[in-house]
């Protein structure tokens, strides 16, 4: 049982969260009323949708650092197609598509050109950004049509009861991707891609096919929060998912994945993205200035991955 | 002579697993000390506790009369302990000289590295191992022979007190091992070296040792002057029993033709490499390190792609671009190094082990755990892996046990043609007679096997056929009845007049 325990590799994550909630009860008991705890969840949703492309690629032994540009372009992509009253399910798909093409971008530059994903991604993080600021004329965009809004694609931003639908959205994706890396041969060809890709290749895994898929993942979840965010909040932001993609690689890594690849569970992100949303929800709270909000969470960072190194680093060294 | 290291009750636990049980034995000044073990015996754990990798659990070292606490790898250094650990741990990315100098004061002055006296130490280190190497190569660049001399370079370059050795001939050829017996032979005597050795080639503990200790499941079994023991007598303690190693070899080739190389090129690698393999049939390959047997092999499965020549399958002309392709086409291949082409370090034993199986434990999309327990149970017995727990991580398996896991994966995988790249390195005399058996059964089953390998008698013991390579052409080919050591070497070292008869 005890050894069970230790080779459980999100305790040390979920002890984080679970003292954080804790304190923050303690200070504002209101953290924890339904009201606000359901808030804190909906702002879990952005960043996790988008962690979990991202932890298939750490766990292949990539990462991606365009996906908050991948946010803005498909978002004012599509803002821009609903607007101009395209049927909203072609813009939605036109969207995810979108993503995918330049997850496929970034997949291909790092395999058969070589560059090395954080300078390739950084590459294409810059282009996007770009690319968001020309479709959208450096303008914020809102006010939708009428017949836009009443579409299924904007239902993702209501509400069933009490909770928001892109909760379950959320809870959805985490599950199916939990069990497809658990479970499954593509899950096992990601850790064995990550972990030595030398060796992967000599039994046979096509690692460049792993990691492409990797890169389209990741485009394609950016795109689909991008289109719950416009959904939730009826309108695209200039900088959309600037600086997003920073606050989604502390998630997976903080839920105990490895940037040399190899490591990381889906449960560990979600956990890592809850930690991310409680701590600015709890910083709000206790009005804290806003500033400090990214300091905070640098500080859980790093206290968070020491916290899992100290706890682990009995079983690698006897 | 008095007692210079003294083992007392040393216990190491990791969790549940006891490696070593209340060893305490005595290693005396200036001599050669065998340690001799089954996989999995805790020979490694002992020599990773003198190195300051492992805290021992309970117990005490002595050295020199005086106990000691070794918690640090820096620490065993100053004690004057060198160690050559068995898996290679050298930066890939560096060069020879950098390797060797890593870490030393000796190549500083100031505050800049002198890299015109670390290229010339080196040279020097590298001329006395009669290796034919600069010392600005990358280490990348070397085969992994070539990789564990320079490893067993760099330790004695130091001038240890005590030098370590824990299989470090697993990859070298007769003639590198005796380079390396000469300069070890050396040290001990005109510097009173105390040396530990470690090596399942127990011939070689016959021809070096003094004394030797054997460990069995972690505890002591005994120490005894070599000259009173024999070859068996060794096995039969290491084992707990007699083991019977003459096994006849029997011969199950068959008239078909299962691969056919044709004209295989690759610059600086090997040239026109044609041969053919029947089903049932065991072709060796020997030669010397360098001399382009493992490029054949990893061109045969994809992985190295030849510049020209052939490959048919069963008649047929295929193209293998890939590993993937190979294996699709029901090759498998044992890597050389097991460490880097073999394991995934951050997986488990079973995870590693079922690596190219997972079809077999599969149910619909979804990877069944019962499936594949059933088959770790299976493979754990047959190949008498010792793991504790196979949702350990791999590395927590002795180097012999990690070997087995790379051969039974391929071996599940029912290959029609089976490449070994050494695939005994680091197993102990029990399991290899319990793998030469396996790979009998499966010959005998019509499935061809190629093996690479620098231990001839094994080559010689398994074989039908043995093609001998050299500088990158196959130079000759014996039959597997009337093949002798000399008559390979001969081939293998292309001596003249012997290359002409081959020719004719
Ligand atoms: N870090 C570790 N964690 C858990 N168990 C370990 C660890 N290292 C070694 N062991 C276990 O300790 C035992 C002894 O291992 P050791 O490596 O000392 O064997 P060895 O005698 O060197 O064998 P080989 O000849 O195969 O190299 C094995 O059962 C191994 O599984
Ligand atoms: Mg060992």
């Amino acid at each position: 049982m005890k050894e069970k325990l230790k080779s459980f590799r999100e305790l040390g994550v979920i002890c984080v969260l679970i003292a954080l909630i804790i304190l923050l009860t303690i200070a504002r008991p209101v953290f924890i009323s339904p009201t606000n705890f359901i808030n804190v969840v909906r702002q879990t949703v952005q960043i996790g949708i988008m962690a979990v492309g991202m932890t298939f690629l750490i766990i292949s032994g990539e990462m991606d650092l365009s996906v908050g540009s991948i946010f803005g372009t498909t978002g004012m992509l599509a803002a821009t197609l609903y607007k101009s009253n395209v049927n909203p399910t072609v813009a939605f798909l036109v969207a995810i598509l979108v993503g995918c093409a330049i997850g496929l971008l970034n997949g291909i530059l790092v395999t058969k050109t070589k560059i090395p994903a954080f300078i390739a991604t950084l590459g294409t993080m810059k282009i996007f950004r770009s690319v968001a600021y020309a479709i959208s004329g450096g303008q914020s965009i809102s006010v939708f049509p009428e017949s836009v809004m009443n579409s299924w694609v904007f239902k993702m931003g209501g509400s069933l009861g009490p909770i928001p639908i892109q909760i379950f959205i959320m809870a959805v994706i985490f599950v199916v991707a939990g069990i497809v890396l658990a479970k499954t041969e593509t899950g096992y060809n990601m850790y064995a891609t990550g972990g030595n890709p030398k060796a992967a290749n000599l039994v046979g895994i096509n690692t460049d096919r792993v990691k492409i898929m990797g890169f389209i993942i990741s485009g394609a979840v950016s795109a689909l929060a991008a289109m719950i965010s416009i959904a939730y909040l009826g309108s695209v932001p200039t900088t959309a998912g600037e600086g997003r993609e920073m606050d989604v690689i502390a998630a997976v890594i903080l839920g105990g994945a490895s940037l040399s690849g190899g490591r990381g569970t889906m449960l560990g992100t979600f956990i890592g993205a809850m930690i991310i949303s409680v701590v600015k929800n709890g910083m709000v709270l206790l009005s804290v200035p806003v500033f400090w909000q990214d300091g905070f969470i640098g500080v859980v960072l790093i206290l968070a991955v020491l916290l899992d190194t100290v706890m682990h680093r009995k079983d690698s060294r006897g | 002579m008095g007692a210079y290291i003294q083992f007392r009750n040393i216990t190491k636990k990791f969790g549940g697993t006891t490696a070593l049980n209340q060893v305490s034995f005595d290693i005396q000044e200036g001599e050669i000390h065998c340690l001799c073990g089954e996989n999995g015996a805790g020979k490694s754990t002992l020599i990773n506790l003198c190195g300051g990798i492992f805290q021992p659990t309970e117990g005490q070292i002595f050295i020199g009369g005086k106990p000691v606490v070794i918690k640090t790898v820096e620490q065993s250094e100053k004690l004057g302990i060198s160690i050559v650990h068995q898996e290679i741990p050298l930066c890939l990315n560096m060069t020879i000289a950098e390797n060797i100098f890593l870490n030393r004061k000796e190549a500083v002055k100031g505050l800049f590295l002198d890299k015109k006296y670390m290229n010339e130490e080196a040279a020097k280190l590298l001329k006395r191992f009669q290796l034919n190497l600069k010392p600005t190569q990358l280490v990348e660049e070397l085969s992994i022979a070539e990789q564990s001399i320079i490893q067993i370079a760099k330790a004695v370059y130091y001038k240890p007190k005590i030098l370590i050795l824990d299989e470090p001939t697993a990859a070298l050829t007769d003639d590198q091992r005796d380079v390396m017996y000469a300069v070890v032979r050396e040290l001990v005597k005109t510097q009173k070296t105390t040396v530990l050795y470690v090596s399942h080639r127990l011939e070689e503990c016959m021809e070096l040792g003094d004394r030797a200790t054997i460990l069995r499941d972690g505890c002591f079994i005994t120490t005894r002057d070599i000259k009173d023991l024999t070859m068996d007598d060794i096995v039969t303690l290491m084992v707990g029993r007699k083991i019977d190693r003459s096994k006849k070899r029997e011969s199950y080739v068959r008239d078909e033709v299962l691969m056919e190389v044709k004209h295989f090129t690759k610059k600086r690698q090997f040239e026109d490499v044609s041969f053919q393999l029947k089903k049932g049939e065991i072709l060796g390959l020997a030669g010397f390190v360098g001399a382009g047997r493992t490029e054949v092999l990893t061109a045969i499965f994809g992985a190295n792609r030849p510049d020209s020549g052939e490959l048919y399958l069963e008649g047929k002309k295929v193209n293998v671009k890939s590993p993937a392709d190979a294996i699709r086409h029901r090759i498998s291949m044992i890597p050389e190094n097991r460490r880097d082409d073999g394991l995934i370090a951050s997986m488990s034993v079973q995870q590693n082990a079922q690596m190219v199986v997972l079809d077999k434990i599969k149910n619909g999309i979804f990877l069944n755990k019962k499936k594949s327990d059933a088959l770790m149970t299976k493979m754990t017995s047959d190949y008498l892996i010792k793991a504790g727990n196979p949702s350990n991580p791999i590395f927590t398996l002795s180097g012999g046990n990690q070997q087995k896991v790379v051969i039974a994966r391929w071996i599940a995988n029912h290959p029609s043609i089976l490449l070994c790249d050494e695939p005994t390195r680091g197993i102990d005399v029990g399991a290899k007679d319990e793998i030469y058996g396996i790979l009998r059964k499966i010959a005998s089953k019509g499935i061809g096997i190629v093996i690479v390998s620098s231990e001839l008698p094994e080559l010689i013991s398994l074989c039908d056929r043995i093609l001998v390579m050299h500088e990158g052409k196959i130079t000759g080919e014996v039959g597997g009845d009337e093949a002798t050591e000399a008559g390979i070497m001969r081939y293998a070292a292309a001596l003249k007049d012997d290359y002409q008869y081959a020719d004719e």
